[in-house]
């Protein structure tokens, strides 16, 4: 019974989240603003599609932002042929193509002109690039800090190239000069209502569809592998499957954040894709905490906006960095579970396990002595 | 049924870096037989079990399988083929509560997409509550598995290797850091799980074995000593031998 009852708690914990997200914008209506907390439901998303992997999983992705920065190319390059002739250089080519003289359109950006094609490259390809890194890793059972090393590894190898072939991907520069996306008779302005509805309902779908994901009985094999990989494998499920499976989703979910910030930022840049950002996902992850969907999104956006707040303070200008380092290291030292156990602190439940878990050490080594003392005596 | 071999080991052989830990072991058990494997500590008994169920791989020799040779099988195909392990070290999935490691044992559906939609879990949730109670967990059933004392840990394990319903069960140690009367029990549930399920039970304690045990198989040096019922076994002077130092087979 109680389970059901902390399951409600949950599901009403979730409501009321978005519900506050999704409200903001009847109380803001400053375009700068709206903009920022935009920003900051997108790093929510990311950090979401993390926690699915690292929290719910134990895969500790440190190249999460291989999947957003794909997403977000994948939508600039939409936009950009869509630019106006003026921006777009002669013969329909996007300006730096131009600058870099090529003469026509690479194949890969063809597809581009559909939004359709865009939207759905923008999860398939961070999934199938995932997929790839996958197939290599878990099948030959390569797990914990070697994934976080490999993956880390791709993260900067796809930033080298995508800088490096500049005359199709704007190098350094990324790709700017965007048009504004117009779907279904709307215009997602990256200071308008609209995009931070976007976000907004994309990062409650995520939370929705997340929970129910992790419930399933997938989700708790996941949770079952996290907790024990080898033994999963005894039960004869194919534990490396399902380690690509979660691993695929979360960069689908990470694509599709990358390009929602494409849209918010109104650029695509090389840096979403950089070692910063990816090893960023994890501190709010770590901070929110990891094995809680909305927890992992409100350290994103407690963190991003903390750091937001104290970068714009001249008083903080210099030590903004060292102040988060301190929390962070402050709220990993002694919130292991992150901000989102502070609720579960408050309802009292920590405190019966605490107990129970003491009580049941005890037993566990008075057991152990005594058994010890058995087999001294035979 | 009665006689037919379900598993049959032929001159196995496993080496650790050039330390023979099992050599030349010859093993063969019928359906539905619930077999004890003693010996003296670093005989190779976790070895043995370690090789059946596909988490080392021999060196040489040949293990069948219901007829079938599945001495290259991965663990995960030995496990759907009906062969279910529990290890010395108890290991459960701590973080997850008593009824989710239940739920996660009870393997039917193995594959991602089938268990996306399985939302309903535990339609059989009644057979895993029965299960929880025939090993007396039914209090802690929503409890992180992490909170258990050291004996439910250990009939935890019991309860996930039923809840797995494998054909042949190997049990490593499943008594140990239990008290008198809990191993009695476990005794218990052994008896009731013989004829359905086939058991190799690794195991110290004598008491128990003679419980259980139809035929006894003593391993001594990574190889079979003595085989036979538990009075035959304990008289046989090469078997004294071998636990000489070890405080004598009688109550090792
Ligand atoms: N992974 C390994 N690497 C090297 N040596 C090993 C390994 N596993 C086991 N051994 C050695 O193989 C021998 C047999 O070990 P095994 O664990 O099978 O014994 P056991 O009969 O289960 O003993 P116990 O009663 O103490 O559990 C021991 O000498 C042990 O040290
Ligand atoms: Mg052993």
């Amino acid at each position: 019974m109680t389970r059901n009852r902390d399951a409600i708690l949950r599901l009403v914990g979730y409501a009321l989240f978005c519900a506050a997200i999704l409200v903001v914008p009847l109380f803001v209506d400053n375009g700068y603003l709206l903009n920022k907390f935009a920003r900051y439901l997108v790093f929510g998303i990311l950090s979401l599609a993390l926690s699915l992997s690292w929290g719910y999983a134990g895969i500790l992705n440190l190249g999460q932002a291989v999947g957003f920065g794909l997403g977000s190319y994948c939508m600039a390059m939409a936009l950009k042929l869509r630019t106006i002739p003026i921006q777009t250089g002669a013969g329909g080519l996007p300006d730096f193509m131009v600058w870099n003289n090529v003469q026509a359109l690479p194949w890969f950006w063809v597809p581009f002109h559909s939004y359709a094609f865009a939207i759905a490259a923008g999860m398939a390809v961070p999934a199938v690039v995932a997929f790839l890194i996958g197939w290599f890793v878990f099948p030959a059972r390569v797990s914990g800090v070697y994934v976080a090393i490999i993956t880390l590894a791709m993260l900067v190898v796809i930033n080298l190239v995508i800088i490096d072939q500049q005359p199709y991907t704007g190098g350094f520069n990324g790709i700017t000069d965007l048009t504004t996306l117009k779907l279904f008779g709307i215009e997602f302005d990256a200071y308008s209502d609209a995009t931070y509805y976007l976000a907004a309902i994309t990062l409650s779908l995520c939370l929705f569809l997340g929970l129910a994901f992790v419930n399933s009985k997938t989700g708790l094999i996941l949770q079952a592998i996290r907790d024990d990989e080898t033994r999963v494998w005894y039960f004869g499920y194919n534990v490396a499957a399902y380690q690509n499976f979660v691993f695929c989703l979360s960069a689908a979910i990470a694509g599709f954040a990358g390009m929602l910030y494409t849209l918010v930022m109104e650029f695509a840049s090389p840096t979403f894709l950089a070692v910063p950002i990816s090893l960023s996902i994890v501190i709010w992850c770590a901070v929110g905490g990891r094995a809680s969907l909305v927890g992992a999104a409100l350290g994103a956006i407690v963190v991003t906006g903390v750091q937001g707040s104290l970068s714009d303070t001249p008083a903080f200008l210099d030590t903004w960095m060292l102040i988060m380092g301190g929390l962070f290291i402050v709220i990993v030292l002694f919130l292991p579970n992150g901000l989102i156990s502070l609720i579960d602190l408050a309802l009292g439940k920590r405190r019966r396990g605490r107990a129970a878990t003491a009580a049941a050490s005890v037993v566990a080594i008075e057991r152990s002595e005594s058994s010890r003392r058995q087999s001294a005596a035979r | 049924m009665a006689g037919e071999r379900i598993l049959e080991l032929q001159d196995i052989a496993v080496e650790f870096s050039g330390f023979k830990a099992v050599s030349g072991l010859n093993l063969g058990i019928d359906r539905g037989e619930l077999r004890c494997l003693i010996g003296p500590n670093g005989a190779g008994k976790t070895t043995a079990l370690d090789v059946i169920c596909g988490k080392v791989k021999p060196s040489a020799g040949r293990i069948t399988l219901k007829g079938q040779d599945v001495t290259r099988l991965p663990e995960y195909k030995l496990a759907r083929r009906g062969v279910g392990r529990k290890f010395q070290v108890p290991s459960v999935f701590r973080q997850l509560s008593v009824r989710d490691n239940l739920e996660v044992a009870y393997c039917k559906h193995l594959g991602v997409f089938g268990n996306l939609l399985g939302f309903k879990r535990g339609a059989e949730n009644d057979g895993l509550e029965k299960l929880a109670e025939l090993v007396g967990l039914e209090e802690v059933l929503d409890q992180p598995a992490g909170y258990l004392s050291h004996g439910q840990t250990q009939w935890l394990e019991i309860a996930l290797l039923l809840a797995q319903d494998s054909e042949v069960i190997l049990l490593d140690e499943p008594t140990a850091g239990m008290t008198a009367q809990e191993t009695m029990h476990t005794a218990k549930i052994f008896n009731a799980l013989r004829g359905r399920h086939t058991l190799l039970v690794v195991e110290h304690d004598m008491a128990f074995v003679r419980e259980i045990s139809d035929v006894i198989t003593v391993m001594h040096q990574g190889r079979v000593l003595a085989e036979g019922r538990a009075a035959e076994v304990q008289k046989d002077p090469a078997v004294r031998e071998a636990y000489l130092g070890s405080g004598g087979i009688a109550d090792a």
